[in-house]
Protein backbone atom coordinates (compact mmCIF):
# COMPACT_ATOMS: atom_id res chain seq x y z
CA UNK A 1 0.00 0.00 0.00
CA UNK A 2 2.92 2.23 0.92
CA UNK A 3 4.55 1.13 -1.70
CA UNK A 4 2.18 2.13 -4.32
CA UNK A 5 1.17 5.17 -2.76
CA UNK A 6 4.60 6.64 -1.92
CA UNK A 7 5.73 6.84 -5.94
CA UNK A 8 2.44 8.19 -6.67
CA UNK A 9 2.47 10.12 -3.79
CA UNK A 10 6.17 11.39 -5.29
CA UNK A 11 5.12 11.45 -8.88
CA UNK A 12 2.64 13.46 -8.14
CA UNK A 13 4.64 16.06 -5.98
CA UNK A 14 6.50 15.96 -8.62
CA UNK A 15 4.37 16.81 -11.44
CA UNK A 16 3.20 19.70 -8.83
CA UNK A 17 6.76 20.91 -8.73
CA UNK A 18 6.96 20.76 -12.44
CA UNK A 19 4.34 22.66 -13.37
CA UNK A 20 5.00 25.22 -10.83
CA UNK A 21 8.48 25.13 -12.56
CA UNK A 22 6.39 25.84 -15.71
CA UNK A 23 4.65 28.47 -14.93
CA UNK A 24 7.93 30.46 -13.01
CA UNK A 25 9.13 29.80 -16.59
CA UNK A 26 6.18 31.19 -18.39
CA UNK A 27 5.77 34.00 -15.82
CA UNK A 28 9.60 34.95 -15.98
CA UNK A 29 9.47 34.73 -20.24
CA UNK A 30 6.30 37.22 -20.20
CA UNK A 31 8.21 39.50 -18.01
CA UNK A 32 10.81 39.57 -20.18
CA UNK A 33 8.95 39.80 -23.05
CA UNK A 34 7.00 42.90 -21.54
CA UNK A 35 10.02 44.46 -20.73
CA UNK A 36 11.62 43.89 -23.67
CA UNK A 37 8.49 45.90 -25.60
CA UNK A 38 9.10 48.49 -23.06
CA UNK A 39 12.43 48.73 -23.87
CA UNK A 40 11.89 48.75 -27.70
CA UNK A 41 8.90 51.14 -27.33
CA UNK A 42 11.09 53.68 -25.76
CA UNK A 43 12.72 55.20 -27.92
CA UNK A 44 9.63 56.44 -29.58
CA UNK A 45 7.89 58.66 -26.90
CA UNK A 46 11.64 60.20 -26.30
CA UNK A 47 12.23 61.15 -29.59
CA UNK A 48 9.31 63.42 -29.60
CA UNK A 49 10.18 66.35 -27.03
CA UNK A 50 6.96 66.44 -25.67
CA UNK A 51 7.87 63.59 -23.51
CA UNK A 52 8.64 65.19 -20.24
CA UNK A 53 10.88 62.42 -18.28
CA UNK A 54 14.52 63.07 -17.21
CA UNK A 55 15.06 59.75 -17.08
CA UNK A 56 14.44 59.51 -21.01
CA UNK A 57 15.73 62.60 -21.90
CA UNK A 58 18.79 61.19 -20.18
CA UNK A 59 19.52 58.32 -21.85
CA UNK A 60 18.83 60.14 -25.37
CA UNK A 61 21.30 62.60 -24.68
CA UNK A 62 23.87 59.97 -23.54
CA UNK A 63 23.27 57.89 -26.29
CA UNK A 64 23.74 60.35 -28.80
CA UNK A 65 27.06 61.35 -26.87
CA UNK A 66 28.21 57.89 -27.16
CA UNK A 67 27.26 58.18 -31.44
CA UNK A 68 29.03 61.41 -31.76
CA UNK A 69 31.90 60.24 -29.56
CA UNK A 70 32.63 57.00 -31.33
CA UNK A 71 32.52 58.63 -34.69
CA UNK A 72 34.33 61.03 -33.85
CA UNK A 73 37.01 58.87 -32.47
CA UNK A 74 36.79 56.75 -35.71
CA UNK A 75 37.99 59.67 -37.91
CA UNK A 76 41.00 60.40 -35.81
CA UNK A 77 42.24 57.00 -36.60
CA UNK A 78 41.98 57.04 -39.98
CA UNK A 79 42.95 60.92 -40.32
CA UNK A 80 41.98 61.57 -44.17
CA UNK A 81 41.09 64.90 -45.61
CA UNK A 82 37.72 63.50 -47.58
CA UNK A 83 36.32 63.30 -44.55
CA UNK A 84 35.08 67.00 -44.32
CA UNK A 85 31.38 65.94 -44.73
CA UNK A 86 31.38 63.66 -41.95
CA UNK A 87 33.11 66.22 -39.93
CA UNK A 88 30.38 68.95 -40.89
CA UNK A 89 27.51 66.00 -39.84
CA UNK A 90 29.11 65.58 -36.76
CA UNK A 91 28.62 69.17 -35.90
CA UNK A 92 25.30 69.08 -37.55
CA UNK A 93 24.65 66.66 -34.74
CA UNK A 94 25.80 68.45 -32.15
CA UNK A 95 23.92 71.15 -32.52
CA UNK A 96 21.12 69.01 -32.75
CA UNK A 97 21.41 67.41 -29.39
CA UNK A 98 22.02 71.24 -28.29
CA UNK A 99 18.60 71.90 -29.71
CA UNK A 100 17.19 69.06 -27.99
CA UNK A 101 18.64 70.41 -24.33
CA UNK A 102 16.87 73.58 -25.64
CA UNK A 103 13.97 72.24 -25.90
CA UNK A 104 14.04 70.12 -22.81
CA UNK A 105 15.27 72.78 -20.34
CA UNK A 106 11.90 73.74 -19.17
CA UNK A 107 11.78 70.34 -17.48
CA UNK A 108 15.25 69.67 -16.69
CA UNK A 109 16.54 70.47 -13.16
CA UNK A 110 19.12 73.02 -13.48
CA UNK A 111 22.17 70.49 -12.88
CA UNK A 112 21.29 68.34 -15.41
CA UNK A 113 21.43 71.68 -18.03
CA UNK A 114 24.56 72.39 -16.72
CA UNK A 115 26.11 69.26 -17.37
CA UNK A 116 24.70 68.77 -20.81
CA UNK A 117 25.80 71.92 -21.90
CA UNK A 118 29.71 71.15 -20.45
CA UNK A 119 29.35 67.84 -22.64
CA UNK A 120 28.37 70.01 -25.50
CA UNK A 121 31.21 71.83 -25.10
CA UNK A 122 33.21 69.23 -24.62
CA UNK A 123 32.12 67.53 -27.80
CA UNK A 124 33.12 70.81 -29.68
CA UNK A 125 36.06 71.31 -28.44
CA UNK A 126 36.83 67.89 -29.42
CA UNK A 127 35.41 68.22 -32.89
CA UNK A 128 37.44 71.10 -33.19
CA UNK A 129 40.76 68.75 -32.02
CA UNK A 130 39.65 66.21 -34.89
CA UNK A 131 39.64 68.58 -37.69
CA UNK A 132 42.54 70.16 -36.65
CA UNK A 133 44.10 67.21 -37.07
CA UNK A 134 42.43 65.73 -39.98
CA UNK A 135 42.18 68.93 -42.30
CA UNK A 136 45.50 70.69 -41.60
CA UNK A 137 44.79 74.25 -41.86
CA UNK A 138 43.47 75.40 -39.16
CA UNK A 139 41.40 78.20 -37.69
CA UNK A 140 43.23 78.93 -34.53
CA UNK A 141 46.22 80.32 -36.11
CA UNK A 142 43.49 83.37 -37.51
CA UNK A 143 42.71 84.02 -34.57
CA UNK A 144 44.77 87.35 -33.00
CA UNK A 145 45.90 88.10 -36.71
CA UNK A 146 42.67 89.22 -38.79
CA UNK A 147 42.19 92.51 -36.43
CA UNK A 148 45.67 93.44 -36.35
CA UNK A 149 46.10 92.96 -40.53
CA UNK A 150 43.24 95.00 -41.17
CA UNK A 151 45.40 98.05 -39.41
CA UNK A 152 48.42 97.29 -42.04
CA UNK A 153 48.56 97.59 -45.63
CA UNK A 154 48.74 93.78 -46.19
CA UNK A 155 45.07 92.70 -46.42
CA UNK A 156 44.53 95.05 -49.87
CA UNK A 157 46.88 93.12 -51.77
CA UNK A 158 45.53 89.89 -50.09
CA UNK A 159 41.98 90.64 -51.18
CA UNK A 160 43.45 92.03 -54.03
CA UNK A 161 45.14 88.75 -55.13
CA UNK A 162 42.56 86.14 -54.46
CA UNK A 163 38.99 88.24 -55.33
CA UNK A 164 40.14 90.06 -58.41
CA UNK A 165 39.26 87.82 -60.67
CA UNK A 166 36.22 86.09 -59.61
CA UNK A 167 34.28 89.52 -59.26
CA UNK A 168 34.84 90.97 -62.85
CA UNK A 169 32.48 88.29 -65.00
CA UNK A 170 29.29 88.34 -62.01
CA UNK A 171 27.70 91.96 -60.79
CA UNK A 172 29.43 94.66 -63.43
CA UNK A 173 27.86 93.92 -66.13
CA UNK A 174 24.60 93.07 -64.46
CA UNK A 175 23.81 96.35 -63.48
CA UNK A 176 26.32 99.19 -64.57
CA UNK A 177 26.23 102.37 -62.55
CA UNK A 178 25.97 105.68 -63.10
CA UNK A 179 29.72 108.03 -63.02
CA UNK A 180 32.08 109.20 -64.73
CA UNK A 181 35.22 106.93 -65.10
CA UNK A 182 38.96 106.87 -66.61
CA UNK A 183 38.88 110.73 -67.63
CA UNK A 184 41.66 113.07 -68.01
CA UNK A 185 41.50 116.79 -68.35
CA UNK A 186 37.82 116.95 -69.11
CA UNK A 187 34.89 119.53 -67.69
CA UNK A 188 32.10 117.23 -66.80
CA UNK A 189 28.57 118.20 -66.00
CA UNK A 190 25.60 116.31 -64.93
CA UNK A 191 22.16 117.66 -63.63
CA UNK A 192 20.19 114.96 -61.44
CA UNK A 193 16.20 116.03 -62.10
CA UNK A 194 14.90 115.79 -58.34
CA UNK A 195 11.28 116.89 -59.85
CA UNK A 196 10.07 114.19 -61.21
CA UNK A 197 11.47 111.75 -57.92
CA UNK A 198 10.31 108.29 -60.11
CA UNK A 199 13.52 109.00 -62.39
CA UNK A 200 15.53 109.87 -59.27
CA UNK A 201 19.06 108.81 -59.93
CA UNK A 202 20.41 106.72 -56.97
CA UNK A 203 24.11 106.22 -57.10
CA UNK A 204 26.57 108.28 -58.44
CA UNK A 205 30.07 107.33 -58.63
CA UNK A 206 33.55 109.11 -59.45
CA UNK A 207 35.91 106.47 -60.30
CA UNK A 208 39.84 107.74 -61.64
CA UNK A 209 40.01 110.84 -62.99
CA UNK A 210 42.83 113.30 -63.37
CA UNK A 211 42.78 117.02 -63.80
CA UNK A 212 39.11 117.42 -64.08
CA UNK A 213 36.44 119.82 -63.61
CA UNK A 214 33.05 118.11 -62.04
CA UNK A 215 29.96 119.96 -62.18
CA UNK A 216 26.86 117.52 -60.26
CA UNK A 217 23.81 119.95 -60.25
CA UNK A 218 20.80 118.94 -58.44
CA UNK A 219 19.77 115.70 -55.41
CA UNK A 220 21.12 112.54 -55.25
CA UNK A 221 20.79 109.77 -52.61
CA UNK A 222 25.08 108.94 -52.68
CA UNK A 223 27.61 109.86 -54.19
CA UNK A 224 31.07 107.51 -53.91
CA UNK A 225 34.07 109.16 -55.52
CA UNK A 226 37.71 107.60 -55.77
CA UNK A 227 41.16 108.23 -57.41
CA UNK A 228 40.74 111.10 -57.58
CA UNK A 229 43.96 113.65 -58.47
CA UNK A 230 43.81 117.60 -59.32
CA UNK A 231 40.45 117.52 -59.68
CA UNK A 232 37.93 119.85 -58.53
CA UNK A 233 34.42 118.65 -57.69
CA UNK A 234 31.20 121.07 -57.47
CA UNK A 235 27.96 118.77 -56.21
CA UNK A 236 24.69 120.40 -55.20
CA UNK A 237 23.19 118.09 -52.42
CA UNK A 238 23.49 114.63 -51.80
CA UNK A 239 20.74 113.21 -49.64
CA UNK A 240 22.58 110.35 -48.33
CA UNK A 241 26.59 109.97 -47.53
CA UNK A 242 29.35 110.75 -49.47
CA UNK A 243 32.55 108.16 -49.70
CA UNK A 244 35.81 109.64 -50.63
CA UNK A 245 38.96 106.64 -51.24
CA UNK A 246 42.08 108.12 -52.71
CA UNK A 247 42.59 112.01 -53.06
CA UNK A 248 45.00 114.07 -54.01
CA UNK A 249 45.66 117.79 -54.45
CA UNK A 250 41.97 118.48 -54.86
CA UNK A 251 38.63 120.84 -54.50
CA UNK A 252 35.35 119.48 -52.93
CA UNK A 253 32.06 121.65 -52.52
CA UNK A 254 29.64 119.25 -51.45
CA UNK A 255 26.37 119.34 -49.10
CA UNK A 256 25.62 116.53 -47.69
CA UNK A 257 24.16 114.22 -45.09
CA UNK A 258 27.14 112.02 -44.30
CA UNK A 259 30.72 112.81 -45.42
CA UNK A 260 33.24 109.74 -45.04
CA UNK A 261 37.00 110.96 -46.10
CA UNK A 262 39.58 108.40 -46.59
CA UNK A 263 43.38 108.80 -47.51
CA UNK A 264 42.93 112.04 -48.74
CA UNK A 265 46.12 114.30 -49.20
CA UNK A 266 46.04 118.12 -49.55
CA UNK A 267 42.51 118.36 -50.23
CA UNK A 268 40.32 121.48 -49.89
CA UNK A 269 36.61 120.34 -48.41
CA UNK A 270 33.87 123.40 -48.52
CA UNK A 271 30.99 121.23 -46.70
CA UNK A 272 27.20 121.89 -45.50
CA UNK A 273 26.55 118.57 -43.36
CA UNK A 274 23.87 117.47 -41.22
CA UNK A 275 26.50 115.47 -38.93
CA UNK A 276 29.90 115.52 -38.30
CA UNK A 277 32.55 114.84 -41.61
CA UNK A 278 35.06 112.42 -40.56
CA UNK A 279 38.35 112.09 -42.03
CA UNK A 280 41.02 108.31 -41.99
CA UNK A 281 44.29 108.27 -42.96
CA UNK A 282 44.19 111.72 -44.58
CA UNK A 283 46.93 114.44 -44.74
CA UNK A 284 47.02 118.02 -45.00
CA UNK A 285 42.99 118.50 -45.59
CA UNK A 286 41.58 122.02 -45.03
CA UNK A 287 37.86 122.54 -44.22
CA UNK A 288 35.95 125.45 -45.00
CA UNK A 289 32.01 126.50 -45.01
CA UNK A 290 29.67 125.44 -48.17
CA UNK A 291 30.46 128.01 -51.33
CA UNK A 292 28.41 126.95 -54.53
CA UNK A 293 25.42 128.47 -55.99
CA UNK A 294 23.69 127.18 -59.22
CA UNK A 295 19.43 128.17 -60.04
CA UNK A 296 17.40 126.22 -58.01
CA UNK A 297 20.17 125.69 -55.55
CA UNK A 298 18.05 126.90 -52.24
CA UNK A 299 15.51 124.60 -53.07
CA UNK A 300 17.28 121.42 -53.43
CA UNK A 301 19.44 122.86 -50.08
CA UNK A 302 15.63 122.79 -48.32
CA UNK A 303 14.47 119.89 -49.27
CA UNK A 304 17.68 118.25 -47.61
CA UNK A 305 17.18 120.00 -44.53
CA UNK A 306 20.65 121.88 -45.16
CA UNK A 307 18.87 125.08 -46.22
CA UNK A 308 20.70 126.75 -42.93
CA UNK A 309 24.24 126.74 -42.63
CA UNK A 310 25.10 124.67 -39.43
CA UNK A 311 28.61 125.19 -38.58
CA UNK A 312 29.61 121.19 -39.08
CA UNK A 313 31.94 121.44 -41.62
CA UNK A 314 34.58 122.00 -39.00
CA UNK A 315 33.10 119.44 -36.55
CA UNK A 316 35.99 116.61 -38.30
CA UNK A 317 36.53 113.69 -36.74
CA UNK A 318 39.70 112.25 -37.43
CA UNK A 319 39.65 108.34 -36.99
CA UNK A 320 43.69 108.72 -36.89
CA UNK A 321 43.43 111.01 -34.34
CA UNK A 322 41.15 110.03 -30.83
CA UNK A 323 42.72 112.26 -28.53
CA UNK A 324 41.63 115.82 -26.93
CA UNK A 325 44.11 117.60 -29.23
CA UNK A 326 43.73 119.37 -32.26
CA UNK A 327 44.60 116.47 -35.18
CA UNK A 328 47.52 117.27 -37.47
CA UNK A 329 46.07 116.04 -40.16
CA UNK A 330 43.35 118.44 -40.68
CA UNK A 331 42.64 122.12 -40.69
CA UNK A 332 40.73 124.90 -40.56
CA UNK A 333 41.22 126.65 -44.20
CA UNK A 334 42.05 130.13 -43.63
CA UNK A 335 39.74 133.00 -44.91
CA UNK A 336 41.86 134.83 -47.21
CA UNK A 337 42.84 131.31 -48.64
CA UNK A 338 39.36 130.57 -49.11
CA UNK A 339 37.52 130.52 -53.18
CA UNK A 340 34.62 132.52 -53.77
CA UNK A 341 31.21 131.46 -54.61
CA UNK A 342 31.32 128.92 -56.79
CA UNK A 343 28.56 129.34 -60.04
CA UNK A 344 27.69 126.87 -61.88
CA UNK A 345 24.64 127.90 -63.17
CA UNK A 346 25.67 127.72 -66.93
CA UNK A 347 26.66 124.09 -67.42
CA UNK A 348 29.76 123.08 -69.44
CA UNK A 349 31.06 126.67 -69.13
CA UNK A 350 34.54 126.98 -67.12
CA UNK A 351 33.45 129.70 -65.44
CA UNK B 1 -0.54 71.59 -16.36
CA UNK B 2 -1.34 75.10 -15.49
CA UNK B 3 1.65 75.17 -13.08
CA UNK B 4 4.21 74.37 -16.11
CA UNK B 5 2.65 76.57 -18.02
CA UNK B 6 3.22 79.59 -15.77
CA UNK B 7 7.03 78.38 -15.36
CA UNK B 8 7.18 78.50 -18.52
CA UNK B 9 6.14 82.18 -18.88
CA UNK B 10 8.34 82.97 -16.01
CA UNK B 11 11.47 81.53 -18.26
CA UNK B 12 10.39 83.14 -21.07
CA UNK B 13 9.80 86.14 -19.38
CA UNK B 14 12.77 89.34 -19.41
CA UNK B 15 15.04 86.87 -21.93
CA UNK B 16 17.68 89.16 -22.87
CA UNK B 17 19.55 88.56 -26.77
CA UNK B 18 22.94 90.21 -27.05
CA UNK B 19 23.48 91.53 -30.79
CA UNK B 20 26.09 92.51 -32.27
CA UNK B 21 26.12 95.15 -35.60
CA UNK B 22 28.89 95.23 -37.51
CA UNK B 23 29.93 95.92 -40.90
CA UNK B 24 31.93 99.02 -43.16
CA UNK B 25 31.28 101.90 -42.84
CA UNK B 26 28.86 103.31 -44.49
CA UNK B 27 26.49 100.55 -44.26
CA UNK B 28 23.85 102.15 -42.35
CA UNK B 29 24.01 100.00 -38.71
CA UNK B 30 23.18 103.22 -36.80
CA UNK B 31 20.57 104.51 -39.16
CA UNK B 32 19.23 100.69 -38.92
CA UNK B 33 19.03 100.78 -35.01
CA UNK B 34 17.54 104.12 -34.80
CA UNK B 35 14.98 103.58 -37.07
CA UNK B 36 14.13 100.28 -35.36
CA UNK B 37 14.06 102.02 -31.99
CA UNK B 38 12.08 104.76 -33.89
CA UNK B 39 14.10 107.60 -33.32
CA UNK B 40 15.18 110.47 -35.86
CA UNK B 41 17.72 109.16 -38.16
CA UNK B 42 18.09 112.35 -40.40
CA UNK B 43 21.52 113.38 -38.37
CA UNK B 44 23.71 110.55 -37.48
CA UNK B 45 27.29 110.82 -37.56
CA UNK B 46 29.60 107.96 -38.45
CA UNK B 47 30.05 106.24 -35.16
CA UNK B 48 33.33 106.84 -33.07
CA UNK B 49 33.72 104.29 -31.13
CA UNK B 50 30.08 102.20 -30.26
CA UNK B 51 26.50 102.48 -29.27
CA UNK B 52 24.23 100.47 -27.43
CA UNK B 53 20.41 99.99 -27.21
CA UNK B 54 17.95 98.44 -25.42
CA UNK B 55 15.17 97.70 -27.41
CA UNK B 56 12.14 95.41 -26.04
CA UNK B 57 11.21 93.37 -28.93
CA UNK B 58 8.11 90.75 -28.98
CA UNK B 59 8.67 89.47 -25.23
CA UNK B 60 12.41 89.55 -25.77
CA UNK B 61 14.97 92.08 -24.65
CA UNK B 62 17.46 93.14 -27.22
CA UNK B 63 20.69 94.59 -26.33
CA UNK B 64 22.57 95.91 -29.54
CA UNK B 65 25.70 96.53 -29.61
CA UNK B 66 26.32 98.86 -32.87
CA UNK B 67 30.09 99.09 -33.51
CA UNK B 68 31.53 101.52 -36.13
CA UNK B 69 32.96 100.18 -39.21
CA UNK B 70 35.48 102.42 -40.10
CA UNK B 71 38.98 100.85 -41.53
CA UNK B 72 40.94 101.82 -38.14
CA UNK B 73 38.50 101.12 -35.89
CA UNK B 74 37.25 97.51 -37.13
CA UNK B 75 40.14 96.06 -35.50
CA UNK B 76 37.92 96.57 -32.07
CA UNK B 77 35.31 94.57 -32.99
CA UNK B 78 36.82 91.40 -31.43
CA UNK B 79 36.17 93.03 -28.12
CA UNK B 80 32.24 92.75 -28.72
CA UNK B 81 32.47 89.08 -29.64
CA UNK B 82 31.98 87.18 -26.35
CA UNK B 83 28.32 86.25 -25.19
CA UNK B 84 27.08 87.16 -28.69
CA UNK B 85 23.74 85.57 -29.10
CA UNK B 86 23.28 87.10 -32.88
CA UNK B 87 25.02 88.71 -35.82
CA UNK B 88 24.00 91.73 -37.88
CA UNK B 89 26.35 92.13 -41.15
CA UNK B 90 25.21 94.96 -42.70
CA UNK B 91 26.01 95.14 -46.35
CA UNK B 92 25.38 99.09 -48.47
CA UNK B 93 24.15 97.20 -51.73
CA UNK B 94 24.65 100.23 -53.90
CA UNK B 95 28.69 100.00 -53.24
CA UNK B 96 29.86 97.71 -55.53
CA UNK B 97 33.23 98.69 -55.48
CA UNK B 98 33.83 97.71 -51.99
CA UNK B 99 31.99 94.60 -52.00
CA UNK B 100 35.29 92.74 -52.22
CA UNK B 101 36.63 94.69 -48.51
CA UNK B 102 32.95 93.91 -47.46
CA UNK B 103 33.46 90.03 -48.42
CA UNK B 104 36.84 89.58 -46.86
CA UNK B 105 35.61 91.27 -43.73
CA UNK B 106 32.64 89.12 -43.14
CA UNK B 107 34.70 86.01 -43.73
CA UNK B 108 37.30 86.64 -41.57
CA UNK B 109 34.51 87.37 -39.09
CA UNK B 110 33.16 84.12 -39.31
CA UNK B 111 36.49 82.27 -38.50
CA UNK B 112 35.97 83.84 -35.23
CA UNK B 113 35.70 81.39 -32.73
CA UNK B 114 33.10 82.71 -30.27
CA UNK B 115 30.84 83.70 -32.83
CA UNK B 116 30.58 79.97 -34.15
CA UNK B 117 27.13 79.50 -32.29
CA UNK B 118 25.79 83.21 -33.11
CA UNK B 119 22.67 83.32 -35.99
CA UNK B 120 23.94 85.61 -38.63
CA UNK B 121 21.26 88.00 -40.42
CA UNK B 122 22.94 89.71 -43.37
CA UNK B 123 20.71 93.09 -44.23
CA UNK B 124 21.51 94.07 -47.75
CA UNK B 125 20.56 97.99 -47.07
CA UNK B 126 19.86 100.72 -49.09
CA UNK B 127 17.63 99.08 -51.36
CA UNK B 128 15.58 102.10 -52.02
CA UNK B 129 18.31 103.13 -53.33
CA UNK B 130 17.98 102.90 -57.30
CA UNK B 131 20.45 100.57 -58.80
CA UNK B 132 21.27 98.67 -55.51
CA UNK B 133 22.25 95.57 -55.64
CA UNK B 134 19.46 92.78 -55.53
CA UNK B 135 19.70 90.50 -52.10
CA UNK B 136 20.65 87.25 -54.25
CA UNK B 137 22.72 89.09 -55.90
CA UNK B 138 24.62 89.93 -52.87
CA UNK B 139 24.36 86.78 -51.69
CA UNK B 140 26.10 85.40 -54.80
CA UNK B 141 29.39 87.96 -54.37
CA UNK B 142 29.51 86.69 -50.68
CA UNK B 143 29.17 83.41 -51.42
CA UNK B 144 26.94 82.76 -48.54
CA UNK B 145 25.98 79.51 -49.94
CA UNK B 146 29.20 77.76 -48.93
CA UNK B 147 29.53 78.42 -45.56
CA UNK B 148 29.93 76.38 -42.74
CA UNK B 149 26.66 74.17 -42.72
CA UNK B 150 26.09 74.42 -38.98
CA UNK B 151 25.88 78.19 -39.15
CA UNK B 152 22.34 79.70 -39.18
CA UNK B 153 21.68 83.03 -41.71
CA UNK B 154 19.54 84.70 -43.76
CA UNK B 155 20.16 87.07 -46.13
CA UNK B 156 17.09 90.19 -46.09
CA UNK B 157 16.95 93.16 -48.45
CA UNK B 158 16.14 96.37 -46.64
CA UNK B 159 16.36 100.42 -46.25
CA UNK B 160 16.70 101.80 -43.25
CA UNK B 161 15.67 104.77 -44.92
CA UNK B 162 12.37 104.03 -45.50
CA UNK B 163 12.19 100.91 -42.78
CA UNK B 164 11.40 98.70 -45.43
CA UNK B 165 12.67 94.79 -44.09
CA UNK B 166 13.68 95.44 -40.88
CA UNK B 167 11.66 93.86 -38.84
CA UNK B 168 11.24 91.25 -41.24
CA UNK B 169 14.77 90.50 -40.67
CA UNK B 170 15.13 90.87 -36.79
CA UNK B 171 12.09 88.47 -36.43
CA UNK B 172 13.94 85.77 -37.89
CA UNK B 173 17.03 86.44 -35.59
CA UNK B 174 14.86 86.75 -32.67
CA UNK B 175 12.84 83.96 -33.82
CA UNK B 176 15.87 81.88 -34.34
CA UNK B 177 18.02 82.77 -31.46
CA UNK B 178 14.98 81.91 -29.05
CA UNK B 179 14.62 78.38 -30.72
CA UNK B 180 17.99 77.90 -30.04
CA UNK B 181 18.60 79.23 -26.54
CA UNK B 182 15.59 78.95 -24.88
CA UNK B 183 12.58 76.70 -26.21
CA UNK B 184 10.35 76.28 -29.34
CA UNK B 185 7.04 77.35 -29.00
Amino acid sequence: MEETEQPTHDSAAAAAAEALDRKHSAMVERLSNRHHSRLSGKPDPSSATSFESTQSFLSQFSQSKSAIESDLTGIRHHSDPTQKPDLESISLQISALEKLVAESSYFLPPFEIRTCLNTIGHLRQTLDDVTSIVIPKKKFSFRNKPSKKTTTPIPPQNDAVFIEPEKKPGFRDLNPDHGFRNRENEVLTKEFNRSDSEIQIGEFTLSDLRGCEIRLKGCLRALFMDKLINCKVYVGVVMGSVLIEGAEDCVFVLGAHQIRIHNAKNCDFYLRVRSRPIIEDCNGVRFAPYCLNYEGIEKDLTEANLGVENGNWENVDDFRWLRALQSPNWSVLPENERISMVDTSNLGNVY
Amino acid sequence: MGLLSIIRKIKRKEKEMRILMVGLDNSGKTTIVMKINGEDTSVISPTLGFNIKTIAYQKYTLNIWDVGGQKTIRSYWRNYFEQTDGLVWVVDSSDRRRLDDCKYELDNLLKEERLSGASLLIFANKQDIQGSLSPDEIAKVLKLEGMDKSRHWKIVGCSAYTGEGLLHGFDWLVQDIASRIYMLD
